[in-house]
Order: C-alpha cells, then structure tokens, then sequence
C-alpha cells in the first residue's frame, strides 16, 4: 500500500512548443523510470501524427519513483494533458485528477494564448502552479522577464521559478523536488465508497477499453463490481493497475490518491465517458464528482471516400476510430454529388484534421471532406427548434423564425506591432470586441466574442500569417445568437451540388460566393464543353464563372508504332478521372472541395 | 492466308539531335558502328519468318541517310529480295534536308523507295536554327523537289507548330511556303518540351504559346490544309486524296507490325514488345542470335482489354473512328452532339474539332 502523504499527482502545462514533452521525458530520464537510450523521441507523444505536430492529442499518464532529498521516495504520477483549444473539457478533467501542475513558460517567448487558457484551467481546479522557465540556452532567453510577466499577469509568485532548459536536461531536480515540495499530497478518504474519476481511455484489442483513472476516495479492487456513474454502464473489475513508461504495471487494489487504469471487459468506449465518476454497485457514492460534461462536437463536416466503392472500408475505417475516441460521431449520410459517406462531429477544426490525416495515413484511404458546419439554431415560425449541422437540411427561409449561430470567446494573445491588423482580422470575421490588455509593453491580450463559423474556415491560419507566427488563439464556446443567415448553392453547369452548400452570415454571402466561383474555376480543369459554375440564394444567382471548354490535347508524335507514350498517357487520365467525381456531367476532382474550404483573403 | 505485316528500321542516329528532341538518338557515330548497325539489321531481318506478305517498310530515325544512303539502299533491297512486297508496298525513308543530295534521292528511289518524308518543320530559318535544325527551309525545299525530280511521287512533309515565337502570321508563311512545294501529305505536330533537351533547360528565356495560341495554330493548319484539298485523316496527319500514310494507318488500325533496331516497337503475332534503346546492346545482341521474333515470346499476350483499348484509343485517331460498345453508346452520342464528330450508332468518328480534344474523349470512352 502505498502512504498517501507520498503521492504526487501533477500535470504539465504549456503553450504549444514550449517544451512540454520534452520536460516530460527528462523527468523519466532523470528517475529512472527509462533509460536514456530508450528515449527514441518523446515518450508521452506516441502517435506518429502527434510527434509531427508537437501537440499531445490524447491525454497519457505515467508513474514513476523519485528519491527526494528529503530522503523518502515519492510515487509520482505524471498525468499529461491534449495541448489544444479543442480539447478544453479533456484538459480540465486531467489537471482534476491532480493536486499541482507544472506550468512551462518559454524564456523566449513569454505568456502566450494557452499559457494563460491553462493557468487559469489550474487556478480553477485549485491546483498548486509551479511555473517554470524553460529554454534558458537559448541566446534570446529572458528569465527574469518571464518571471515578472507570470507574476503580473497571472498572479503567482515566481521568484522561486526553477529556471531549465529541458532540451539539455538543466534543472530537472530542481523541479522535482520542488514537486515533492510544494504540490499538495492528495486528500482522501481510503475507507469511504469509492470515487474514481475518469481522465482517458482507449480500446486494447485483447482488453477492452482501458480506462484511466485517479481515485479520489475509497478503494478498487480486482472483481469488485462497479458503475460508471453518469453512463449508467456496470461492469466487475478485470485487472486494475498502475501505468509504468511502457506498460500497465497490474496491482490487486488502487486507493485513494492514486492515479492507475482497469479494464473491464468493456467493449464499448462511449460506456467510458471522460469525467465520469467509477464507483461501487454495492456501496456507491452519495454524488457523482463534479464537473462532468457529456463532450459535444462542436464542428460537423461531410466525410466521403474520393473513389465511391471504397464506402465500406471508410466504415470500417470510422469503426476503428471511435473505438479510442469517443468525442468523435459519425452517422452515415448521402449526397445526389458525393453517394455515400458520414456526416461527422467533431470538436473543433484540429480534431477535424486529426481524424481525416488518421483516416488517410493508418487506412490509406482518399477522402473528400465538405466544408465544415458549425451547429445552427433555428428556431420555426411554428414554434419548433432544430439543430442544423448540415446545410443540406437548412430549412427554407420562409419557416425560419430566427436562425442564431454559436459565439466563442476568443483570446487572442499577440506582440502589440500586430494588433491592429488582427483587430482587422476579427472585424473581417464578424467579431465583436470585448476588452484589450497590455500584458507588457510588447504584447497584448485581446478579447473577442467571434462566430464560430468564421473561426472553422481559416481564423487560425490567418491569424498565424498576419502576425508572423506570433499571435496565439483560445476559445471557449459562449453562446447562440440570432444572426442573419443564408444558405448559398453552388451550381455546377446548372446542377445544385450538394456537397458544396454551405450557410453563410448574409452580408457576407456575395463576395464568399464570388470567391469560391473563382476557386472552383481555377480547380475544376476544362471539360470538353463550357461549364458555368454559378452561386445562388434561394433560386437567385449572385456569382457567376465560367469553365471554359477544353482547347487542345497534346499532340504529339507518336513515333515508329511506339504507342507506349500513349497508353501512358491514357493511364494517366484514367487514374485522374478516378480523383474525380463526376456531379452531374461535370468533373470535379478532390482539389476542388479542398479549395473552397479555404477563404484566402487576398 | 496470313494477314500482312509491316515493317520498320529504326536508325537511332543524328548528324545532330535537335534542341527539343527527347527520342533516343545518337550523333558523331563512327562508321565503324554504322556497319556493325547495319549488318545487325541485316541479320535481324534474316531471323524474321518469309512466309508473310510486306504491305509496307519504313525507314524512321533519327535520321536514316546518316546511317549511309548506300546502306540504307542495301536495306531495301536486301527486304526485296528476301520478302513477298505486296505490288503497291509502300517504302517511305525519313530524311533531313541537309543529309541527301539529288543523287541520294535517285539511289533510293532506284532502290525501291517510293515514299519520302522530309523533315521541314518550319519555313522561317529564325525559328530552325532556334531549335537547333541544322538546315534553312531552302534546304527543305531544294530536297523536296530533288525528291519529285528523283522519281518520287508521294512526298510528305513534317511540320510543328506552337514552336517558341512562332506567330500564327509566320506559321500562315510557312504553310504557304510548303504548299508551294507541291507535297502530297504533312504532319504536324506541337512542340512538346521534354525534360532533359536543350530547349527544356532554357524554356525561362523562351516565348511559348499559351493554350490559345496553340489551338489557333492546330486551327489555322486544319484550315488551310482543307482548303487546300487535303484530307484530315488522323489527329497529326493530312493528305491529299490517295496520300495517306499506310504505313502510319496499320498502327491506327492495330494491324501487325515488326520494328528492326535499337529501341524499335512491334506488334507481333499477337504481343507488343521493343528492343533496348541501345546500338551497342542491339550489335551484340544480334551477334548471339538474339533477336529472333521467338526471343521475344517472355512478353505477355495483349489481353483482349488491352486489344479492345487500343483499338479505341488508336481508332478515334483516324477519320475512320472506332467501334464504341453498346454501353459506352451514350458517351459517344454526347460526344458528338458537341460537335465534336459524327455517331452512327456503332462508330464514333472525329472530327477536326473533335481530334484537338482526342485523349480526353478516349478517356471519356474508356474511362
């Protein structure tokens, strides 16, 4: 059993790149918990796309033991956090199930959008905040600089900040021990009904769903029967443990304070909720653990295979998916343009692009994604609300009393040489301002209540290009307003396509329309004859382009009965035709839904 | 009865390659290997069966007379005496203006040749000497009426056109200039600009037509061509009435033929295959025996697919058209409702119009 007085449960927590895997693996290091040598890249990130990214997806935990210099060994859980604005609800469960957190701040760079968005994730769950500075080799570094901004802007003591630099391993045991120190041993009462929280899982083909969790009272045991508190779901305890680097390391019991897994023979993860509360059939707790929200896609798109037969090994594909993610929904849809495929929730765009590079990467699959939708509320003149996430049943204008689209709230952190264009930016997009601060001289800290749908298309991208990679983004959901909505048609040669429809804020229909006119024109390639390519409200066209009609073929010699240069040639198109679909008599291939997704503000 | 066959020599050799040219195709050949080249195509045409009927020979490059007119003399009656020509045979022999004289021309024609294809490509010497052409169009024009004065009674001349700096005013001159000359058919192609020529690694300082210009062009040749009596029979070729290619037609046609030569293509007795672009492998292959048609029996069948594609693919070339099958029988009504050639309901015919768009309606048809 192990002292409750020696556990320490603690995430990290970081704007993007500032260091925070890589801290993670020199604590391991630095513990023994692995071997340098195993140290391929970094240990906590382990899907392929996450190392490529630098951001953590999923949440992850580990244990490991540090001797203290106070001479007593701590049990240290280690508990990471999704390192992106459309995991909020993920990381607010994660820093619940611990008592501090580590937040890295870049020497270099300072507070940014998610430095604060985090911080004031851990000031809410009360989690003790130990700031430290990172990257301090680097020639740019300004600890001290940092320091004052952590103490200014966000209100805690810094002076005592280890300053690090994770990258060569430089003051790794300050910042353990200032763990030991100053994050709280966990509160809990091991003899009380057991209250477990849920903080991930994921499905094992051999297991199950393997679902995390830190206990917060009472004890579990291998066999005892249990319930999941908000999904209702009961099942008997099959193996329990804690979470070693690199395996699950199986124990006979988890108690009060302690973070570790069970499996439950439970085949199916939505039975799993993150932020669900584990407890005994027999014994139960008086209330489920505050703080639990059913997790709501926030972003829907249309996800087709590019090449219409392979519609079943996308199932399989989605299948496969959900399995370890449960914030993800797909039901099947069709289109006249597209055939079969699913309409799919997500959590915010990067979730989005997560799940389409998985599909196309781990089940080499060709997809067509439509444009992103966010959730409309629109409430008919007989009374009725309905919930619109695809704009192909956007109900005709006549019954609609008032449509109102979801707000957020945007935090827009950014060196002060670039407000005024990213005010610009927000006011381009619909956005309402709410407050402006100077965190220093050099940065502010903007506020904006902004459409959701003018953040799905490009926000983040723009943003990044127009204050040179500097401005960093959060946002919360804050509400649904009326607003004036239209859904705009494209037409191709004549023919509604479906697939391309998407609504848009009314006064901004004419010039989007006009743009994605042109797009589709610069990406559809001449058809033998001349195709419109035309943009309506309602029945009335507003934007017109025009394909032209192919000219010429190549031609060349085909010399000396050599028909090779030919047949490959023939190949080619055919192989081309098959990244096309054919809506109606025109085709259009795969580019051409990618390129309307795109606003380009040029 | 066998059908009939065709026949072509390959001479990969050059005096010069030009600037756009990415065939395989050798200069400063010694005459060492042009006998031993020779003598390889002499022994690979005694491994080549009798017993069938030659409708046709051509002598394509490269360029032919480099390989030595007496040689290529030899070739031609070596064939004549060792096949069964059909009476109306049709020999053409590619030449470039700058590589035979009026006394060349006559040894052919004596010899047997009875079909010359001139390389003239453009009447502005601007342009020639541009893509590297080592003769002006006087030149071209000097070997095509030696070419009539030698006997020769079917001469072609090759054109291309979307050439860098060719304007439809000098492309107008110079079909002008080529009709003077009085030739029975012309090919025209477009440049192409392949990877790894001259003309590729200076196409930044290069003035090329865009797609509408090069329409305008393949325009401007269709219609002058017409008006002046000759026929639109395949996407790159014209002919007066009689004048048609025959040789190039048995390609179209997916009739059989046996290519000689390093790098050569044959359709044979039912398999498509091509001897390595090689003169050295080619000498020594022949010299082992190598090159017998049964040295190629490793090459697979053309499956009746591959037959059936080809014969679309090659047919909509042809004024003649393909058969379209019933299922593809919409595609093609489509097709020629956008006045892109005529359907009746079995063959799909091009037409001018329809011939500019020819690989995209294959692939619609095929696709």
């Amino acid at each position: 059993m192990t002292d409750i007085n020696k556990i320490r449960n603690f995430s990290i927590i970081a704007h993007i790149d500032h260091g925070k895997s890589t801290l993670a693996d020199r604590l391991l290091e630095y513990t023994g918990a692995v071997e340098k040598r195993d140290v391929d890249e970094q240990m906590l990130d382990n899907m392929e796309l996450e190392r490529e990214r630098g951001i953590t997806i999923k949440a992850r935990a580990v244990r490991f033991e540090y001797k203290a210099d106070d001479g007593e060994t701590y049990s240290m859980n280690l508990i990471d956090t999704p390192g992106h604005v459309d995991f909020g609800y993920e990381v607010s469960r994660s820093l619940a199930a611990c008592e501090g957190a580590v937040l890295i701040v870049d020497s270099t760079q300072g507070i940014q959008a998610q430095t604060l968005a985090n911080a004031y994730l851990a000031v809410d769950h009360d989690l003790e905040i130990l700031p430290v500075i990172n990257k301090i080799d680097l020639p740019s570094a300004d600890p001290e600089m940092v320091k004052r901004e952590i103490e200014d802007i966000i209100g805690i003591p810094a002076d005592e900040a280890p300053c690090i630099s994770a990258k060569l391993g430089i003051g790794i045991k300050d910042v353990l021990e200032q763990i030991v120190k100053n994050v709280p041993a966990p509160k809990g009462d091991r003899e009380k009904p057991l209250e477990a929280l849920v903080f991930d899982s994921y499905y094992d083909s051999y297991k199950g769903v393997v679902v995390y969790i830190r206990v917060v009272n009472g004890r579990m045991r291998v066999g005892d029967r249990v319930r999941m508190m908000h999904t209702g779901a009961e099942f008997e305890i099959v193996e329990l443990g804690t979470l070693s680097t690199f395996n699950l390391d199986k124990k006979e019991y988890l108690e009060a304070g302690e973070v570790g897994y069970f499996t439950a023979s439970i085949k199916n993860i939505a039975d799993t909720d993150v932020g669900d509360t584990v407890t005994l059939c027999d014994n139960p707790c008086d209330r489920p653990l505050p703080g639990f929200k059913k997790s709501q896609p926030m972003v829907y798109a249309g996800i087709y295979p590019a090449d219409g037969s392979k519609y079943g090994d996308l199932k399989d594909a989605l299948d496969k998916l959900r399995l370890n993610d449960s914030s993800f929904t797909y039901e099947l849809e069709t289109s006249v343009a597209l055939g079969f495929g699913f309409r799919c929730g997500f959590l915010g765009l990067l979730h989005m692009e997560i799940i389409e590079e998985r599909l196309e990467r781990e089940f080499m699959l060709d997809l067509i994604t439509t444009a992103p939708s966010v959730i409309y509320e629109i409430h008919k003149t007989n009374g009725e609300v309905v919930y619109i996430d695809n704009p192909t049943n956007y109900p005709d204008p006549a019954v609609i009393e008032t449509a109102c689209e979801p707000y957020v709230k945007a935090t827009i952190i950014t060196p002060t040489e670039y407000v005024g264009t990213i005010m610009q930016l927000c006011n381009d997009r619909r956005g309402e301002y709410l407050d402006m601060k100077y965190i220093d001289t050099n940065r502010a800290e903007l506020h904006y209540l902004l459409p959701l749908n003018e953040i799905v298309y490009d926000f983040f991208d723009s943003l990044k290009s127009k204050s040179k990679g500097y401005a960093s983004l959060d946002y919360e959901f804050k509400d649904y307003r009326p607003s004036r909505l239209s859904k705009l048609d494209i037409l191709l040669n004549g023919d509604v396509v479906d697939a391309l429809s998407f609504i848009v804020h009314s006064d901004r229909a004419y010039p989007r329309a006009r743009r994605i006119c042109e797009k589709l024109k610069d990406n559809i390639p001449r058809q033998l004859f001349e195709t419109p390519v035309q943009a309506a409200i309602g029945g009335k066209i507003i934007a017109r382009e025009t394909v032209k009609a192919m000219r010429k073929d190549v031609l060349a010699k085909c010399y000396g009965g050599d028909i090779t240069r030919k047949k490959k040639l023939l190949e080619k198109q055919k192989e081309g035709k098959k990244r096309m679909r054919t809506l109606g008599t025109v085709e259009v291939p795969q580019e051409a839904f990618m390129a309307v997704l795109k606003y380009d503000d040029e | 009865m066998t059908s009939k066959l065709s026949l072509y020599l390959h001479i990969p050799f050059c005096v010069k390659k030009c600037d756009y040219c990415a065939f395989y195709s050798l200069s400063g050949v010694t005459d060492d290997v042009k006998q031993e080249y020779f003598e390889a195509l002499v022994r690979q045409l005694d491994f080549l069966e009798t017993d069938r009927e030659i409708q046709t020979i051509y002598l394509g490059g490269g360029t032919p007379p480099v390989l030595g007119v007496l040689r290529l003399c030899k070739l031609i009656e070596h064939i004549r005496t060792r096949f069964i020509l059909s009476p109306d045979c049709e020999i053409t022999v590619e030449v470039n203006p700058k590589t035979v004289d009026f006394n060349d021309l006559s040894a052919l024609y004596i010899s047997g040749a009875n079909r010359l294809s001139v390389g003239v490509q453009s009447a502005n010497d601007d342009i020639l000497r541009s893509i590297g052409r080592i003769h002006s169009f006087s030149d071209a024009a000097d070997c095509i009426r030696d070419a009539y004065r030698a006997g020769f009674k079917n001469v072609s001349a090759d054109v291309i056109f979307a050439l860098p700096s060719l304007t439809a005013e000098t492309l107008k001159q110079t079909l002008e200039l080529i009709m003077l000359t009085n030739v029975d058919h012309i090919s025209a192609y477009s440049l192409q600009l392949e990877e790894g020529t001259p003309l590729y690694s200076r196409r930044g300082s290069l003035v090329l037509p865009d797609e509408e210009c090069e329409e305008e062009q393949y325009e401007l040749i269709c219609d002058t061509l017409k008006s002046n009596r000759f026929s639109h029979y395949e996407v790159s070729s014209f002919a007066k009435p009689g004048f048609e290619s025959r040789h190039n037609l048995n390609y179209w046609a997916c009739g059989e033929y046996f290519g000689l030569g390093a790098g050569a293509h044959s359709f044979y007795k039912g398999k498509r295959f091509s001897t390595p672009q090689s003169v050295q492998d080619y000498i020594s292959r022949s010299r082992i025996s190598l090159l017998a048609p049964t040295d190629y029996d490793a090459s697979p069948f053309q499956t009746d697919y591959d037959l059936y594609e080809e014969s679309i693919m090659l047919g909509l070339r042809t004024s003649r058209g393909a058969v379209i099958p019933p299922e593809k029988r919409n595609a093609a009504s489509r097709i020629a409702s956008l006045g892109f050639g005529t359907f009746d309901g079995v063959t799909l015919r091009l037409n001018s119009k329809g011939f500019r768009v020819s690989n995209a309606v294959i692939a619609e048809i095929l696709g």
